[in-house]
């Protein structure tokens, strides 16, 4: 298999203003200005095989954008080299346009006022889709999502969760090589977001697109990746399958649960008896988290209901957050 | 009412329209041509006349007059009817009416800190080196207290215009349409195209009777008057004084009933 | 991968415009109020060079009627811009938002593909308005009616055209750098008010500025001396289709490097 993507040691530097505070400051910012280097990405290097489905992880900030954008075209790397397809990308943007395909969550690229269809049919003439491939990509769309009550309505009045299945459909029509999918699931609600997954990892298995995914959501990635990278403030934290990452956080999740009486003591008691789990409370709830190769949640939660009356429970998957915390904390690599 | 939440939303306004150096920049060298092209264009409209005075105006009445308008403008325009076209639009007009304060006068304020630096930085200026030119043109004298009431009317008179059109916007999405047609409308009826000594008889008749002529003509008047002629500064002065209080109520009335039938339409 | 040439473009453009009128006329309200608006544009701009050449006869050696027939060229030469590239205006908002980025990812010119989103209907109203002066204007000047000159009429026309669009382009691209490029775009925009008067009436290092560096003088006075003053034609005006497609080039290249430069406002 060949490399679809391809980087070396690439680093990225933007020079950002420094503002003073103050009105004060607003107006010495006037005259004298103050900047300062800051440096977004920083020596990343991977190498991405065709049909691969990468998960890009990091919090806010931490280059991701960056990094895609440079990998689409848009921005020039400050040092080192990027392939994408067999081309660089800043240099030569149209013909990798040709080859990719990007859908930013909130930002629909399709026409506002069109209809879905008529969006189609004026991207079939800007990628110069053949008719027949044209037909067939409309005929897998149909036999993968329910796609006709939405062809025929504007973009402006569709719904996010619409409006953003249009754009990774949209996405997908020239058949590119690769799909750069940026928070696809931002602001969706959970039927919405499974439809979506169901959707981009069909569409991966059937044309072999290699699919980049940046996202928030540990369960687009549970649901999706085989890779993760992972990044925070421009560097690589962690580049590897997501079943080494399993194996080494274990299957943790943190229950969190609400009782009557008070919840500090209480946490105290179940501390006691679940001993594998940190358990930790304030005044709202008690929190344990509970690793699921050990017992099962379902279990821990019968176990506490023996001795105390549960008002309300949440269940909460472990975070990105979480998951970079504990790799500066403990090392995965 | 406590003053101190309104002055906040003014310093918040001065420190964002100064965080744009380069346009301010721009904001001065383009006006200085703009006012070179004025300047130019009526010196050859005079030339051409053969006559020194025209309707009562000498050329330099007239440009500084015309001059000055053109600051008043830069100055008095802050695209509100976009601004609230646009709120309207995007659906953040909702956030807005959360806020603690009655939405017309929220807009004002988070205007009137870009009043304050668009005075200092285009209309002083302006003032300054067209009186330094013309050499004793203009009077300095009690004129310029006078001349500084008025503008605050004409703001307010022309703010409330501006927010009861953009209020339109409730109504109808053609942000782009409404706007222009009262912004031409202002612009020629209010004497800041073509001095209003220009015009024809009747149609002097009618701005008269309309609230524009306050905007531009009033202030510009009472700061180029030399006779110190109490009863007409008395007359502009009351003329503004009754179009600023008409425009407020009738934009705020206009407002209210708007929003009503709004919220009530679930719009 | 079928190379891009023109005929590409066309056939993209067309298909964008089919769809976007077909949207916008869904939309009545908004094209109506739009339209309304544009025909008061143009009364208020006749009305303010009528109340003008009542007070005053001819400017710097040109009467009335010349006056009108370089008023009507000068509007004629701007519908172009105002049809075909009006979405400049909202490029700093775009470029504000971060959305801009959204027209970096297809495989073909992100000019094109940018301005080709919208179509400005109203443009052809002035149009109408134009063209009937410039017939008016012709008919009182007697002008003769030659496939020769009306030949030239064409090419000066969008001579003048591809100046409007160069220095509007030009203006929208600031945005790409300094981030409030609003003022100097409607600064731009009422430059071309003055664009119908003659370059004469400025002083030798004004006539230079608006020539080379601002090139109003474009935009309706070089050109229509051909048509107007066919005995004293400055060389100038034989160049100036060249000079428009330079300038049209340059800006295009202004525009383009801006938006490579573009990065998106956070990360």
């Amino acid at each position: 298999m060949s490399a679809m993507i391809e980087m070396k040691n690439v680093t990225k530097e933007f020079k950002v203003l420094n503002r003073r505070e103050g009105l004060k400051g607003s107006l010495k910012d006037l005259f004298s200005r103050d900047y300062k280097i800051v440096r977004a990405v920083d020596d990343i290097s991977m190498h991405i095989e065709q049909g691969e489905m990468v998960g890009y992880l990091g919090p806010n900030g931490a280059g991701k954008s960056t990094t895609i954008k440079m990998m689409t075209g848009v921005l020039e790397p400050t040092s080192g080299e990027i392939l994408v397809g067999g081309n660089v990308p800043y240099q030569n943007r149209t013909k990798n346009a040709q080859e990719i395909g990007v859908v930013f969550g909130q930002r629909s690229q399709l026409w506002w006022a069109l209809p879905l269809i008529e969006s189609f049919r004026i991207l079939k003439d800007i990628y110069q889709i053949p008719n027949e491939k044209y037909e067939n990509m409309l005929a897998l769309y149909r036999s993968l999502v329910d796609i006709d009550p939405l062809l025929h309505k504007p973009i402006r009045q569709m719904s996010l969760g619409q409006r953003t299945l249009s754009d990774i459909l949209a996405a997908f029509l020239h058949d590119p090589k690769i799909v750069f999918l940026d928070e696809p699931t931002i602001g969706l609600d959970v039927s919405m977001k499974s439809k979506i997954r169901t959707l981009i990892h069909a569409l991966n298995q059937e044309k072999k697109t290699t699919v980049i995914l940046t996202t928030h959501d540990m369960g687009d990635v549970d649901a999706l990746c085989q890779r993760i990278v992972i990044i925070d403030k421009g560097k690589m934290l962690y580049d590897n399958d997501m079943a080494h990452l399993k194996s080494f956080f274990g299957s943790y999740r943190t229950l969190k649960i609400r009782t009557d009486g008070a919840m500090k003591q209480q946490a105290q008691t179940i501390q006691q008896e679940f001993s594998a789990f940190s358990v930790t409370a304030d005044e709202e709830r008690i929190s344990i988290l509970v690793d699921e190769d050990q017992s099962k949640v379902i279990d821990v939660l019968a176990q506490i209901q023996k001795t105390y009356a549960i008002r309300d429970m949440q269940l909460e998957e472990i975070s990105t957050e979480n998951v970079i915390q504990k790799i500066y904390e403990e090392g995965v690599q | 009412m406590s003053l101190k939440k309104y002055l906040t939303l003014t310093r918040a306004g001065i420190m964002e329209s100064l965080q744009f150096r380069l346009a301010t920049a721009v904001m001065v060298i383009g006006n200085l041509l703009y006012l070179i092209i004025v300047y130019y264009l009526w010196k050859a409209i005079y030339a051409s006349a053969g006559t020194d005075v025209v309707n009562g105006m000498t050329f330099t009445d007239t440009l500084i007059y015309l001059v000055l308008a053109t600051a008043l403008f830069n100055f008095m325009e802050m695209y509100t009817v976009w601004e609230m076209g646009r709120n309207i639009q995007t659906g953040k007009i909702v956030l807005d009416l959360l806020k603690p304060m009655e939405y017309q006068r929220y807009l004002f304020w988070s205007f009137s800190g870009t009043f304050i630096t668009q005075f200092f930085f285009t209309f002083l200026p302006t003032f300054l080196v067209v009186a330094f030119v013309t050499q004793g043109t203009i009077p300095l004298g009690l004129n310029l207290l006078y001349f500084m009431i008025s503008v605050v009317m004409a703001i307010v008179i022309n703010y409330s215009m501006d927010f009861l059109v953009g209020t339109i916007c409730l109504y109808t999405e053609s942000i782009w349409g409404i706007n222009i047609m009262k912004q031409v409308v202002v612009l020629l009826l209010s004497g800041a195209t073509i001095p209003i000594a220009f015009f024809p008889e009747p149609l002097k008749t009618v701005m008269f009777y309309l609230p524009f002529q306050s905007i531009y003509h009033a202030p510009l008047t009472i700061l180029l008057s030399r006779a110190s002629d109490s009863q007409q500064l008395l007359t502009t002065l009351g003329t503004q004084l009754f179009w600023c209080v008409v425009m407020m109520l009738l934009s705020k009335l206009f407002w209210k009933l708007s929003l009503r039938q709004i919220t009530v339409n679930g719009g | 991968m079928k190379r891009k040439g023109l005929s590409f473009y066309v056939r993209i453009y067309l298909k964008i415009l089919a769809q976007d009128i077909k949207s916008k006329m869904s939309y009545r309200t908004d094209f109506i109020i739009s339209t309304i608006g544009m025909i008061f544009t143009n009364i208020s701009g006749f009305v303010s060079f009528w109340i003008l050449f009542r007070n005053f006869p001819s400017i710097n050696g040109w009467n009335y009627d010349e006056m009108l027939f370089l008023y009507g060229f000068s509007l004629v030469s701007l519908t172009p811009v105002q049809c075909f590239f009006d979405n400049n205006w909202s490029l700093r908002m775009y470029v504000y938002s971060g959305d801009f980025i959204k027209y970096c990812f297809r495989p073909i010119n992100l000019f094109f593909y940018y301005q080709s989103e919208v179509f400005d209907i109203k443009g052809l109203g002035q149009f109408a308005f134009g063209i009937g002066t410039l017939v008016y204007a012709w008919g009182k000047i007697g002008l003769a009616v030659t496939p020769f000159m009306l030949l030239k009429m064409v090419v000066f026309l969008l001579t003048a055209s591809f100046i409007m669009i160069a220095l509007q382009n030009a203006a929208a691209a600031t945005c790409f750098w300094i981030q409030n490029s609003f003022y100097l775009l409607d600064l731009t925009f009422r430059f071309k008010d003055y664009a119908k008067y003659p370059i004469t009436i400025f002083s030798p290092v004004f006539r230079f500025i608006f020539t080379f560096v601002i090139p109003i003088a474009f935009i309706a006075y070089y050109p229509s001396l051909v048509v107007l003053r066919p005995d004293a034609v400055p060389i100038l005006s034989w160049i100036s289709p060249i000079i428009g497609i330079i300038f049209l080039w340059f800006s295009y290249k202004i525009w383009m490097l801006g938006a490579m430069k573009y990065s998106g406002t956070g990360s």
